[in-house]
């Protein structure tokens, strides 16, 4: 039988791998289809706003990668307990969100100098995002509460680049996210066969 | 009732969707507005150094969005199954990405940029956007199913913004039209409107 859920994106992490992810740690199964080019092309008419990851469920179809992430999450219990923990797990995606448009942005920037101005801007936000996330971060490695939510795994994800050149060293709470991200069952899984993609 | 305290500057910017939220569930809230000079003092108390936050009962949080959600579920407009919920989120968030364009060319300091960014919204960005969302509002004048979600509220208040620089953009856009009557009626809403400080922005 096909899984209930589609997701549809290029080959890429980038807006995609939240919603990925979210289903490994839940260990629900799920189509991952990826597009090149040509395919998004004849694909991009049929999707609801003209844009990437879409996902089909019982024949509807929605689109915009972090309501996507939040369906997925609230589907399989990974959104937080209570409607404050999920208000705080929102605050914490809507966060990484932002650090992954900058980042995002630098990386695709054709500009030279708007690249290099880009960067700049990085090198003080992201110290700035750290300190504040490893301030809010919750006491046993989870953001919010005491188990995993996808706010770690935005974190986790959004940190992806970042860690290659960063240690979390100043930032225990926030190195114990991540290794409870690492080692969870059906993530650890996940990132061990997922395609090693640049971004 | 908890006790919900709202902190932003006196503008509409990234607080209004929260106050028309809580005019529309008839939630009594405090609306604090900050001067700017008192800013530099309450930023490092913020979570994340930014304004609005939200404190309930003693518990803060931020990000506009999160908070808006929240206070949305509390409404009781978040929409009522999980997909309906998904869809409101969906079509928020692709009035985002417009509202953001809008907002860069409304701070765009250079008056011939200005009018260039202006040129290529109104021409360029605002007509596909609205002949989708068109689309999307049932002609009940509802996003989604058949009753108001927070995704009409999110709509009304950008197109509030729009509609300043482009008084004409919604001719012609039947069920559009109808979103913005319904929300304005909302007694709630209704009552904010007519009281609410008169705000540039």
């Amino acid at each position: 039988m096909a899984p209930k859920y589609k997701l549809t994106y290029f080959n890429a992490r980038a807006r995609g791998e939240l919603v990925r992810l979210i289903f490994a740690a839940a260990g629900v199964e799920f189509e991952d289809v990826r597009f090149d080019y040509e395919q998004w092309a004849a694909f991009k008419e049929s999707t609801p706003m003209g844009q990437i990851p879409v996902l089909e469920v019982e024949g509807r179809t929605m689109c915009q990668s972090l309501a996507i992430a939040r369906y997925v999450a609230r589907e399989t219990g990974l959104c937080g307990k209570t409607s404050w923990e999920e208000a705080q797990v929102d605050m914490f995606v809507c966060g990484a969100d932002d650090l992954l448009t900058k980042l995002l942005n630098v990386r695709f920037e054709k500009d030279e100098a708007t690249k290099e101005e880009g960067k700049k801007g990085l090198a003080t936000y992201v110290p700035n995002f750290l300190a504040n996330y490893e301030k809010l971060c919750g006491p046993e490695g989870y953001l919010v509460g005491t188990s995993l939510t996808y706010a770690d795994l935005a974190f986790f994800e959004v940190m992806h680049d970042i860690l290659k050149v960063t240690t979390l060293d100043q930032y225990p709470k926030l190195a114990k996210v991540v290794e409870n991200v690492t080692t969870d069952k059906g993530v650890s899984a996940w990132l061990a066969k997922r395609p090693d993609n640049p971004s | 009732m908890p006790a919900y305290k709202l902190t932003y500057f006196n503008v509409r910017g990234r607080g209004e969707l929260i106050r028309l939220l809580f005019a529309a569930g008839e939630i009594p809230y405090e609306d604090v507005r900050i001067e700017s000079d008192n800013w530099p003092e309450l930023k490092p108390k913020t979570p994340m150094g930014q304004v609005p936050i939200l404190e309930v009962d003693g518990e803060v949080i931020c990000q506009s969005m999160a908070i808006a959600r929240f206070v949305a579920r509390e409404a009781g407009l978040l929409g009522k199954t999980h997909l309906d919920q998904a869809r409101a989120d969906m079509l928020l968030d692709g009035g985002i990405d417009v509202g953001k364009l809008f907002e860069e060319m409304v701070m765009e300091k250079d008056a011939s940029k200005k009018a260039e960014k202006k040129k290529e919204f109104g021409e360029k960005t605002l007509p596909p956007f609205l002949a989708l969302y068109e689309g999307f509002a049932g002609d009940n004048g509802y996003f989604v199913g058949y009753s108001l979600t927070w995704s009409d509220i999110a709509f009304f208040n950008m197109m509030d913004f729009i509609t300043a620089e482009f008084p004409s953009a919604l001719d012609g856009y039947c069920n559009l039209t109808k979103v913005i009557k319904i929300v304005k009626r909302v007694p709630g809403i209704a009552k904010w409107l007519k009281e609410r400080p008169i705000t540039d922005n």
